[in-house]
């Protein structure tokens, strides 16, 4: 009898254990800097979001261009100017992306984004004077960096906002990570930075905006990567029938078209991620193509106007299509 | 013998009452759609769009500015604001919680609470 007592009080308890879930309880935090809203989710101590919430607004302070007193707004009005560690550690690293990229994505094309308003929202289309003038301050290659100290000539301006969000993830995860934290999802405004897996062991899902319609096309299975995506169904503006948006081609100082409407980039360097996801969508299928097969450390999700989608072959298995998408075609590139 | 009868009729029912937690943790419908609307991070409304029946407005005005939502039965959606992107405005109806309705000038999120099947969204 006292068997049975014991095997009917174990399963008893086993039934009652496995009912609700031990997983503990998240915290969560939502950020309203750079421009964006950022939503982080991280299973540890409350008192990390504190410090979280401090290095966001560091990051903010020092390289925001539409705060006068920030290093890259105090840099871009005089000329030249002593960067603390971390903003010239960046700007070196952003020249080094705008030339692997071959100027596809460029961190001078600022005053160019500024003159079609996409900076404050009143839009307007500059004649072809005024972007013969803005092309010429184009050049990521005139940014002098010695040591700490940056110097920019005459009328170029520089804005480190295309890799700004994906160093920041960068530096959030490795602070989390040395507090011991091995599960956190930091949405830094559909820039998405993963630490780890979810706390019961399954990666997380993050889905990919649909470019066409209101849901997403497919749902990425991830674990300890930066996941950014640049598209132009979000930020522009029609004039005359025709749609602008907030992308600018650096070679023309006008929204790229390349036939590319979505650039996913996954990959566990923040930093590269974001300043690819940019440089991606500019460049397009077949040169986006070639650079990936020239280098490793990230993979591709790209959608074309035609509504094709593409993924490079290191996502296999970690991407599906989803919804209206599901009967499509995924078209896998392949190395060699 | 009394006293073990009675220990296992006490463990049999803690045995029917975790299955039925169980049950009832497994099988609960996971409709019941709230959109969430949050000012500056602190939740304003929470909107139950699965309980109404018809279109129901409401203003949001702080010294940022003015958005105007319009929740209707499943839906939501900024009907106007004065701001000066209108990117809460072109957003359109919000029918899932995938991503939110955000109007980043006048720090307004709207977001649907319920079952999804991503943790995050990436778009630009």
């Amino acid at each position: 009898m006292r068997r049975a007592t014991l095997t009917a009080l174990s399963l008893a308890l086993t039934l009652a254990l496995s009912s609700c879930s031990p997983a503990p309880a998240p915290q969560t935090d939502t950020v309203f800097a750079m421009d964006t809203v950022m939503e982080l989710t991280v299973y540890g101590d409350e008192e990390l979001l504190g410090e979280a919430q401090a290095l966001i607004a560091d990051t903010e302070a020092r390289l925001s261009v539409t705060r006068e007193d920030s290093e890259i707004s105090k840099l871009n009005k005089t000329g030249s100017g002593t960067l603390s560690g971390g903003t010239a550690a960046l700007l070196s690293r952003a020249l080094e992306i705008c030339a692997l990229t071959e100027g596809a994505l460029d961190i001078t094309v600022y005053p160019a984004v500024r003159a079609w308003g996409f900076t404050t929202g009143e839009y307007r289309v500059p004649g072809e004077d005024e972007l013969s003038a803005l092309l010429k301050k184009i050049d990521y290659a005139a940014v002098k960096l010695a040591g700490d100290t940056a110097t920019l000539p005459e009328g170029v301006l520089v804005d480190l906002g295309s890799v700004a969000k994906g160093r920041l993830g960068d530096d959030l995860a490795a602070f989390l990570t040395e507090n011991g934290v091995t599960s956190a999802l930091l949405n830094l405004g559909g820039n998405v930075r993963t630490v780890g897996a979810k706390p019961d062991g399954s990666p997380w899902r993050v889905g990919v905006r649909d470019p066409f319609g209101e849901s997403y096309l497919g749902i990425l299975e991830v674990r300890d990567v930066s996941v950014v995506t640049s598209g132009g169904y979000e930020r522009y503006f029609e004039e005359g029938g025709e749609v602008y948006w907030h992308i600018l081609d650096p070679a023309t100082a006008r929204p790229a078209k390349s036939g590319l409407v979505s650039a996913t980039v996954v990959g566990a360097d923040g930093t590269l991620c974001d300043g690819l996801s940019t440089a991606v969508f500019v460049m397009g299928l077949d040169r986006a193509v070639e650079l990936w097969k020239a280098m490793t450390g990230f993979d591709l999700v790209l959608v074309t106007e035609g509504g094709e989608v593409y993924i490079t072959d290191g996502l296999e298995g970690s991407f599906t299509l989803s919804g209206d998408y599901k009967t499509k075609e995924l078209q896998v590139v392949r190395r060699g | 013998m009394v006293k073990t009868r009675t220990l296992v009729t006490i463990i049999l029912c803690i045995l029917l009452l975790a299955i039925a937690a169980s049950l009832f943790l497994w099988l609960r419908p996971a409709g019941g759609r709230v959109a969430n609307v949050y000012l500056d991070g602190e939740l304003l409304y929470s909107i139950d769009l699965d309980a109404l029946t018809e279109k129901k407005t409401y203003t949001v005005e702080t010294d940022r500015g003015v958005n105007v939502l319009v929740a209707e039965p499943g839906r939501i959606r900024v009907e106007s604001a004065d701001c000066p992107d209108q990117v809460c405005v072109d957003f359109g109806w919000l029918t899932d919680s995938a991503a939110p309705i955000v109007c980043l000038p006048h720090r307004l999120v709207i977001q649907l609470t319920g079952e999804t099947d991503v943790d995050a969204e990436v778009g630009g």
